[in-house]
Parts: C-alpha cells; structure tokens; sequence
C-alpha cells in the first residue's frame, strides 16, 4: 500500500476493506429487531462471550484465577498492552502497521530511566523520552507519508533502530534506582486503584469517542477504505498518516512509562513483542490488514482476552516462555479469520 | 488476391449487458496493414483481445492460415504466431534491450547459465534486421518511449510472428519516431508480416493502410481501402443520431465563474486556456489520452500544474490540493467511479457526505450525527438512489446508483465549478437520462459545469459550448450550434 500526501496519483486499487466503522460486517438483517441482533453478533459481543467463556473454564480449572490479587494481576498485566493497541488499531485503520512499537517503548523507557539518574527531574525526563519515542514515529510516518514505503519495511527499520540504541545506550545493563517520585506514577493509588489503570481507562473512553465522533480521526476510516479518495474528497490522507504513527509511538511511550514507573527501572529489552501482542489484539477486535476497520473498545477487549488466557498459562503452570508460543498462534488465527472474513466479502 | 492470413469470422462478445462485438468479421493479408477505426467503445480493443487470446468471444471463429484456431490465454496466441504490441508496454525497466527481446528464451548453457554473448549476438542480429540501431544492453527503463516501442516490436517478431497487432502505436510518439515506425513496417510488410494496425489518427491512418474497417457500436460499419477522404472516415465513424433528447434549460449563461490561462502540465497538456460561466455546461471533448482528464485533475489540485493561471470569480486561484480546491468552491467528479471515487465497503450515507464532512460538524470538529443522516437521505431521495436505505454499503448498488451516490456527493459540497468526469459511464439508459436532468437542473441553479465525457452525443446533447483537446492541446472551442458530431470528431482526431 502506498500513502501520498497530496499529489495522489498513486493510486491503491481498492483492496476492498471490512466494515465501516469498527463494527464487524454483520450483514444488517432487514426487519424489527435487526438492531438488536446486529448488536449481538457485533464484534464486540462476540468478544465478549469469548472471555467470559475462557474467564469460566479458567475458574474451574484452577479456583485460585478468581483471587483479587490475581484480577488485579491481570488488570496491571493490561495497563502495558492497552495503550500499545489503542494506537495499533488507529495505524491499522489508515491501512498501515507498526511493528515499532514494541522496541519505541523500550527506547523511551531507557531514555527516561537514564534522564532521572543523572538528575533531571520527573517532568522533563518523562518529556524527553516523549520526544524520542515522537521522533521514531515521525521517522515512520514522513516514510510512509511522503515517500511512499511500505508501513511494514520502514517500521521494521523502526524497530532495530529503536532496540539497537536502546541496547547501545545501556549497554545491555538494567537502570535501576530511579527516584520515589517517579515510581509513585506506576504505583500510587487512587481509591484502591493503581493510576495507571485510571490513565488507561480514561484514555480508551476519550480515544473510542474521539475515533467514532472526531472528524479529524474519524477520517482515517475514508484514508484506510480508499486513500486516493479519500484525497479527492479533500482529505488530507498523508497529515492523517503521520499523525497516526506519531500517535502509536506516544502511546507506546505512555506504555514505558507505566512499565518503568511500576518496575522502578529501565530496561532495553522491555516491550518485545509488544508489537505481536498489539496486532493480534486489533486483529481480534475487528482491525483488518486491508484498512479502514478496527475498533478501540473491541481492541480493548483483545488485550484481555490474551491478558486472560496468558494468566491461565502461568496459573496452570507452564512455563514463561509459552508466552510467545500462544500470542503469535491467536495473532495468527486472528488473522487466518481477518482474511476469510475478506474473501467473503470479496466473493460477494 | 491472396487469402487472408488471419480472419475473424462473425465474432460476437458481450460485457454484462453491452454487446462490445457484433458479429465483426474481417480478414487481414500476409503483407498487408489493416486498419482498424472507431470510436471509443466501439469495440476495436476488445476484437484486439479476442484475436490475440486474451479474451474468448462468445461465438464466431478466428482462423489462421485457414485453420479455426481457440487460443487459452495470450501465450497460445503467441506461439502461433501473433504478436501484440499493447498500449501499455510490458517491457521490465530495469532489464536489457536484449533480455526483453528474448524474454525467458535466454539462450543458455547446459548447468542452466545464461550465455550472455550469444543473447547479445541474437538480440542484435534481431535489431539489424528490423533496422534498429540501439545497444542491446541498454535498460529499457533509459530509453525513449519510442524506442521503447520499437523493443516491444523486436520482442514480438522474435517469436516469429506472422501477424503483428499494433494499438495505437504512435499515441506516445514524436513525429519523427512515428516516421520511423511507419518505414519498418513498411519493411515488415515487404517481408510478408500481416499487420492489424488500431488507431485514433485517421491522417497515418490513411497513410499506411491497404485496408480500413470501420467498427461502430460493435458492428463493422464500412470497409474501404486508403482512399477514403477523412471526413468520410469520420462520418462513417460517428454515424449516429442524437439518442438523447437535450433536456429543456432555463435561462442562458450569467457572469464567468472560472477562467484557467496557459495551464500546462508536462507531458500531459500545454498551454489550455478556457473560461465557465455561471449557469453553463462547458462540454469537453477528444479522444481518450488526449488531455481531459489531466487537466480537470490539475485544476482540482490533484495533481501540480508546472504553468498557468487560474481565476474563481475573478480573483487569482491558487490550488495545491483537492483539499484546497474544495474550500474554493471547486468539485471533480471522477472518472473511475471504483478506484478513485467510493468508499465501496462503507455505507451510501458516509460516502455522500465524505466531501460535505466539514459543513457537517460542529465547532469542535464532532460529527453532528442528525446532520449527516438528515444530508444523506435528502439526496438519497433528490437523486432517487435505490434502495432508499443510505445504511446500505456502497458495492451493493447497481453502477447508476453508485454513480448517483457519487454525483449526490458533490451536490452536497454544492461547489460553485462543478467538473464531471465520464459522469454516465458503464451506467444504463435510466439512470443516464436521470443524470442529465440533475446536471441540467444544476447548471440551472447557478454552478458552472465542466462536461467530460467520450460519450459524443452526450456532450453534443448537455453542452452549451464544445472545447475539443487534441493530443494535450485545447484545438477549439465551439458554440453549440456549430458542434456537430463531424466538427467535434474532426477536430479531435485530425
């Protein structure tokens, strides 16, 4: 796929898409209650009955799944990956994909972690390591954007660019002993509740509704269906890309500082495989590789789904390392489901 | 006379619902250059297809050297000896002159290797013979267009093809390249090589051929040799009586609107220089590739203008974007319905108002649902798009109610110049009067309309001024009472 700023004579042959916006191409039964049963066989609610399913077997198998300190497991195990494929699904909408954002994360983790041990203070550091994480994603979008490469190449590039320095700066050593007042971010409290997971709610209200009623985001559904006519109806297509990748990496650094805050130390090799676990969550909640679909509430309740099922693993006792395994087989999957689900549309 | 190499015997194809060929028959003789004329759409490329295998007619015969022949796909074709040089070269840019002429039919040694000197020596002997002095190492991709033809013909005759097809051969070439162009084929012919030559320029046309057919609405209109006087060749071409009625228009033009001054974009258009009024239809003829479309991109900011002015009710237009163009006042219909102009997976009532968003939102930029649902079903209804439901997705509409949905689009931007490009094609007899009636009805309320389309009696019937481009140029520009389809075609394919 190619984005072009304003010159759009590049044209993508309309790849058809999936359903308008972010819901699942549910065929609109005709009749009363066609609403309702709309409703029900939304993506959404699909996804839902999922984990409450997988949530009951997990109960029964092993009773210890519904202790609070568990849930609340799960809910800190979703602060990390929810931001991630909030920001997953707006690049997936427009038609692209960043496998960058796992290793933006760590760069900008270390970027703050090494800022605060040298005496900057919270609020610059957690700045500068915004600024890093907006500079790889302008990286990414001006490529994409106004070169016209593939989002798949440049965030790969992204991506070792981002893990290399990261390593580099560190030489490969944890960052540890970073000061009270930032670790009070990942760990304080408000009510019982870890701010973090506030942040993150607030968030994904504010972002889902910006998505569905904001005519500046809500134009990346026209960019991600059709770029070159969405530029004809005086969309600017490339700004919107741009913004788009920005906007992933500033949420993976959000993700970082969560991470690192909780933690107390920076880390490059946090994230990896963030970006795995993002694209399957979008995929699964009704992003499509084709553009123009995708979901924040139904990415949200991607990241549970494999927030739930990756507990199971650790509370049925297998080993740390089937992590990988599982989330690359339900990416996977999802996707197997993304393209039958075009075909049909295409057979149509 | 000898008998024909090749022939077409009442060959019929149908597309949907159009019948593209009509049980054409013609026969094409070793040493000989036929010509085939016609329209657009009158069916000379799709009789190019079924002659070359590319496409299967539905009944009807092709014989070769007195053989029925049924060819799979184009490479069956090819190996029995039909070459076709398209329009659109398939020429790999990065590869030689020599390993394009040859294709997978490198020679090569016995582990596999590609023995470079003997494809050299070949592919020379190959250019020697048809007169081409070009180094057969060269990329293709650094060579003229011209010469770039000439490698698609070596290519073609170094599969020893008989019969050569050639479409529009000279649309990208200079004077002088097609001068040379004509000299081998004049050599070709002498060497016995049947040649089924398709073009637009009636003038080489009458040059080089022994033999024109005339192909109209899919059925072979006349058959003549050479002599035929151009404007015979034109009326046999166009042939047909205004089937629309013009529909009834109110008042005359008003005050200009838009005026464009020496526009010009390389390689596409020089020096166009044209003004709309308000409450007129400015009809823009030609032949396809001749320009009309180019220049209603550029206008509307999709792609850049190297020179020229524009003006909006009289003030200076400067236009970097469609985004631009929009805010102006400015709207393009596109051609490609498809590709460049639906959402086809979303729904009609976000693709009526994808281009009217911004009049559609409050001042934070939030959608204003009611709004849009209220905008969407009152041209759901204006435009009498079926079904009435703008919940439907876009891709399960027939082509006339997409096209509505498309023309419903721009309506709902109400722009001050309209441009409508193709604004009927592939659409069926109901839903085309509809769209006149809605462009007449729009030019009545003020908005000053540009007219594309290849449909002449179209234009003819909707325009109340003819500009007719020719090869990137604006040649005239022509009252109503003088466009006639004679003087249109006239101009456009001289």
């Amino acid at each position: 796929m190619s984005f072009q700023v304003s010159d759009e004579s590049a044209v993508r042959k309309a790849a058809p898409a999936t359903a308008p916006f972010g819901r699942t191409p549910a065929r609109r039964p005709a009749g009363p209650g066609g609403r309702w049963r709309a409703l029900v066989l939304s993506r959404e609610a699909v996804l839902t009955l999922l984990i409450l399913v997988v949530t009951t077997l997990l109960a029964l198998a092993e009773p210890k799944f519904l202790n609070p300190s568990n849930l609340l497991s799960v809910g800190t195990g979703m602060i990390y990956d929810t931001p991630v494929a909030a920001g997953m699904t707006l690049v997936m909408i427009l038609g692209g994909i960043d496998l960058s954002v796992g290793a933006v994360l760590g760069l900008t983790g270390v970027v703050i972690a090494m800022s605060l041990r040298s005496g900057v203070p919270v609020p610059f550091a957690v700045l500068l390591g915004f600024a890093a994480a907006a500079g790889a994603g302008a990286l990414n979008g001006v490529l994409v954007a106004r070169f016209a490469v593939a989002p798949f190449i440049v965030t790969l590039g992204t991506m070792s660019i981002a893990r290399g320095a990261a390593t580099v700066l560190t030489s490969g050593y944890f960052l540890s002993g970073l000061p009270a007042a930032y670790v009070e971010i990942g760990r304080g409290q408000l009510l019982g509740i870890p701010y973090p997971i506030l942040v993150v709610l607030a968030l994904l209200a504010v972002f889902g509704f910006l998505l569905k009623r904001w005519k500046p985001l809500h134009d990346a559904f026209y960019a991600g269906h059709n770029p070159a006519a969405a530029s004809l109806s005086g969309i600017a297509v490339g700004r919107l890309v741009f913004a788009g990748f920005v906007t992933s990496s500033l949420l993976a650094a959000l993700s970082a500082v969560f991470m690192t805050s909780r933690l107390a130390m920076g880390y490059a090799r946090f994230g990896e495989l963030a970006e795995l676990r993002a694209i399957a969550a979008s995929v699964l909640g009704g992003a499509s590789f084709a553009g123009g679909s995708g979901s924040i509430l139904g990415s949200a309740l991607g990241v549970l789904l494999l927030a739930v099922i990756l507990n199971g693993f650790v509370l049925l006792k297998f080993s740390v390392y089937w992590q990988g395994v599982v989330s690359g087989l339900i990416l996977v999957v999802a996707i197997a489901l993304d393209a039958s689900r075009r075909r049909r549309f295409e057979a149509r | 006379m000898t008998d024909p190499v090749l022939s077409v015997d009442r060959v019929s194809k149908r597309f949907g619902r159009h019948q593209v060929l009509d049980e054409v028959s013609i026969g094409v003789r070793a040493g000989s250059i036929h010509a085939l004329v016609g329209e657009n759409g009158a069916g000379k490329s799709t009789l190019m297809n079924v002659i070359g295998g590319v496409v299967r007619p539905d009944s009807g015969t092709v014989t070769l050297d007195g053989r029925p022949v049924e060819f799979a796909d184009p490479s069956a074709a090819i190996r029995a000896g039909i070459g076709t040089v398209h329009q659109e070269f398939s020429l790999f840019p990065n590869r030689s002159v020599a390993q394009n002429i040859f294709g997978r039919r490198e020679p090569t040694g016995r582990l596999g290797f590609i023995r470079w000197r003997a494809l050299r020596r070949q592919a020379q002997e190959m250019l020697a013979e048809i007169g081409v002095a070009l180094d057969p190492l060269t990329p293709v991709g650094t060579l003229s267009v011209g010469a770039q033809q000439l490698v698609e013909i070596a290519k073609a005759l170094s599969l020893r093809a008989r019969v050569l097809i050639l479409d529009e051969p000279t649309s990208a070439l200079s004077e002088h390249e097609a001068q040379h162009l004509f000299g081998l084929l004049a050599g070709l012919k002498a060497r016995g090589v049947a040649i089924v030559y398709i073009s637009h320029r009636l003038s080489e046309v009458r040059q080089i051929a022994d033999e024109i057919t005339v192909l109209r609405d899919g059925r072979v209109a006349r058959r003549t040799t050479g002599d035929a006087s151009p404007d015979d060749l034109v009326g046999m071409m166009v042939g047909r009586h205004l089937s629309d009625m013009r529909p009834s228009r109110q008042a005359g033009p008003g005050n200009e609107v838009f005026a464009g001054e020496g526009l010009t974009r390389h390689g596409a258009f020089a020096d166009v220089s044209f003004a709309v009024r308000e409450r007129e239809i400015l009809g823009f003829a030609g032949l396809v590739g001749s320009g009309r479309t180019e220049v209603a991109r550029a206008i509307f900011g999709a792609d850049r203008l190297d020179a020229g002015r524009m003006s909006l009710d009289g003030r200076t237009l400067a236009i970097r974007s469609p985004r631009q163009a929009i805010t102006s006042g400015i709207g393009y219909l596109t051609e490609d319905r498809k590709a460049l102009g639906l959402f086809l997976p979303m729904t009609v009532r976000h693709n009526i108002v994808a281009a009217s968003m911004p009049k559609l939102v409050s001042w934070a930029q939030l959608l204003r649902f009611c709004a849009i649902r209220a905008e969407a079903d009152r041209y759901v209804r204006r435009l009498d798009i079926r079904p009435a439901d703008d919940q439907a997705e876009a891709l399960t509409l027939s082509g006339g109610n997409q096209q509505k949905v498309l023309l419903a689009k721009w309506l709902s931007v109400a722009p001050r110049v309209l441009i409508v490009d193709e604004p009927t094609r592939g659409v069926d007899v109901g839903a085309k009067a509809g769209i006149h009636r809605h462009l007449c009805e729009l030019a009545d309320a003020g908005v000053a309309i540009i007219l594309i389309s290849s449909d002449l009696p179209e234009v003819l019937a909707l325009s109340d001024r003819v500009a007719v481009f020719r090869q990137g140029r604006l040649v005239t520009i022509l009252d109503q009472a003088a466009a006639t389809q004679e003087t249109v075609m006239g101009h456009a394919s001289a």
